[in-house]
């Protein structure tokens, strides 16, 4: 995990003999929001591409990777899905730890999860890093006949708090990418990330040739 | 791999994943069978013909070379105290939880678990009959023990008992002879008796695999990250399921310390993999990977190494880490 030199990442513009340009950043992101509200199947969606009906609940936590491409920067993200039940909160802290970005999600049917959404918000705020990119995602959005938190509320209150909001479904893939990407987007890429945690501080890498093999669908 | 003699599904109802290394595994049972064979005759012989079944060093003995399946969830009723605890209890108290008043937070919960616990598994799959008895086991539990109630990861545990025993009877006992007596306080509300554990493995593992326990601190991955689920699940959902059975057989005789010898077990066998890893995602790829390989599909050979491979690891000695470790924890939030 080495960190080059300011000096060799700023050739971020240099010609790439394989068309790609730029640099690579990695960042760690992490899902919080009450169980079953759709974290998972958020994950599986972005990074597979898939969807299950019945989608196993989550014990602990589980981490996977995903790059994304934003112009001339590699944006790879680590994600960390955690457990939604009560009682795995006291795990939570290990989990945004050193995070430069978060996804509180809840479900657009319950509106339980939205007020626990705030709550993670908060906690958020108070305890992760001073930097921390926060998206609100309003999940299950193609069950809009069940609907019980209204988008402009939610829409409302992530302006209040300088969140990110989208309303997304897993199911449909609706603003699933998309989420992402403005989340990407609102990162800095340019100035080492500061942070407290030991991991995945914005570490930003040169890419040399070979050593990088993004997933297909990026900086082609 | 169509040429596979082993189907899609295996003996327990999971599908097979679409990565599953048909290759090794037919290796593995050309041999295994051969073993099971034997024990299967051995088993008979003790307890064939109404012989009663007693804890003595020759049924650790057995336990440790495996429980026939057919055989498993009456030993392990008997061996882990469940079958003396039903008695005390009382043999109709399982029932009569069930027809006792029900709290409906505790029911949605559960009932949101239900079609997420072991999707591909065709006895679990929409409409199948275990969807409506773990449903019952689950709620059943929660109502009896209110300082657990419902904790995820129980619905894991509960659903391999029932796919072993085919009884909610049986399930229901053994799952709370699991909570209550052979794990400490791993599903209460705060955890504390898992955090606990988390903590006396990271420090076994200083103690057994110096090197592994300082490369991952280094990295910093929290020993958290890798080992909640295998301490929650007890390696459901997370090894392959004959050996997690195999495991349960020894854990249902010789208590929680067994969690430990598994644990210790796979960072010693695979430490120069992990050794290599010089990043945090590969770090924690490896530490998925290293519960899907060969050594831990080859149960037998792999139960035998959990006695041998990390060294002498008694029952006090744990108890003393516990409480040292629990003791820290508790000074630290005061401070
Ligand atoms: N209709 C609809 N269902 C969804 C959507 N996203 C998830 N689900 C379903 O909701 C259930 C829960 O989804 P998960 O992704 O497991 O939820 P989670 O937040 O990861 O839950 P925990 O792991 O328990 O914390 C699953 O059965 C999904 O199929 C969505 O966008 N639309
Ligand atoms: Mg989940």
């Amino acid at each position: 995990m080495t960190n080059l030199g300011s000096a060799m990442a700023n050739r971020s513009g240099a010609q790439r003999p394989n068309g790609t340009q730029g640099k690579i950043c990695q960042f760690k992101l992490v899902l919080l929001g009450e169980s079953a509200v759709g974290k998972s199947s958020l994950v599986l969606r972005f990074v597979k591409g898939q969807f299950h009906e019945y989608q196993e609940s989550t014990i602990g936590a589980a981490f996977l990777t995903q790059t994304v491409c934003l112009d001339d920067t590699t944006v790879k993200f680590e994600i960390w899905d955690t457990a939604g039940q009560e009682r795995y909160h006291s795990l939570a802290p290990m989990y945004y730890r050193g995070a430069q970005a978060a996804i509180v999600v809840y479900d657009i049917t319950n509106q339980d999860t939205f007020g626990r959404a705030k709550t993670w918000v908060k906690e958020l705020q108070r305890q992760a890093s001073p930097n921390i990119v926060i998206a609100l995602a309003g999940n299950k959005a193609d069950l809009a006949n069940k609907r019980m938190v209204e988008y402009d509320e939610a829409r409302g209150y992530a302006e209040e708090n300088g969140l990110l909001f989208m309303e997304t479904s897993a199911k449909t893939a609706m603003n699933v990418n998309d989420i992402f990407l403005a989340i990407a987007k609102k990162l800095p890429k340019n100035e080492q990330v500061a942070g407290a945690g030991t991991s995945g501080q914005g570490r930003r890498l040169v890419e040399s040739e070979g050593q990088q093999k993004a997933p297909g669908n990026c900086c082609k | 791999m169509a040429s596979s003699r082993f189907s899609k599904v295996d003996e327990y109802g999971f599908e097979r994943p679409d990565d599953f290394d048909y290759e090794t595994y037919e290796d593995f049972m050309s041999q295994y069978l051969t073993v099971l064979a034997k024990r299967a005759k051995k088993w008979a012989e003790l307890i064939g013909e109404g012989k009663s079944l007693k804890r003595s060093l020759k049924v650790k003995t057995y336990v440790r070379k495996g429980i026939p399946g057919e055989h498993r969830g009456f030993v392990w009723l008997t061996v882990s105290g469940a079958e003396a605890l039903r008695e005390e209890w009382g043999s109709d108290f399982y029932q009569k939880l069930l027809s006792g008043p029900m709290n409906q937070d505790i029911v949605d919960i559960v009932k949101t678990d239900l079609p997420r616990t072991f999707p591909d598994n065709i006895f679990f799959s929409a409409g199948a009959s275990h969807q409506q008895q773990l449903y019952n086991i689950l709620v059943a539990y929660a109502h009896d023990n209110h300082q657990v109630g419902y904790c995820q990861g129980l619905n894991y545990i509960a659903g391999l008992l029932l796919l072993v025993t085919k009884s909610e009877d049986m399930t229901f006992w053994l799952l709370k002879v699991l909570v209550e007596h052979i794990l400490p306080n791993y599903y209460t509300r705060t955890m504390d008796g898992v955090i606990t554990d988390i903590e006396v493995l990271e420090e076994l593992v200083r103690l057994k695999v110096p090197e592994v326990h300082q490369h991952v601190s280094s990295i910093g991955l929290p020993w958290a990250v890798v080992t909640t689920k295998w301490f929650i699940c007890l390696f459901a959902e997370v090894l392959p399921v004959e050996t997690v059975l195999r495991i349960w057989d020894c854990l249902f005789y010789e208590g929680s310390k067994i969690i430990f010898r598994v644990c210790l077990t796979l960072i010693k066998r695979n430490k120069v993999s992990l050794l290599q890893c010089n990043d945090f995602s590969s770090l924690a790829e490896c530490f998925k990977e290293i519960t899907r390989d060969s050594l831990v599909i080859q149960c037998h050979d792999f139960m035998q190494s959990i006695f041998k491979a990390p060294g002498s690891l008694s029952q006090s000695t744990i108890l003393k880490l516990r409480r040292r470790l629990a003791q820290q924890r508790k000074n630290h939030t005061v401070q």
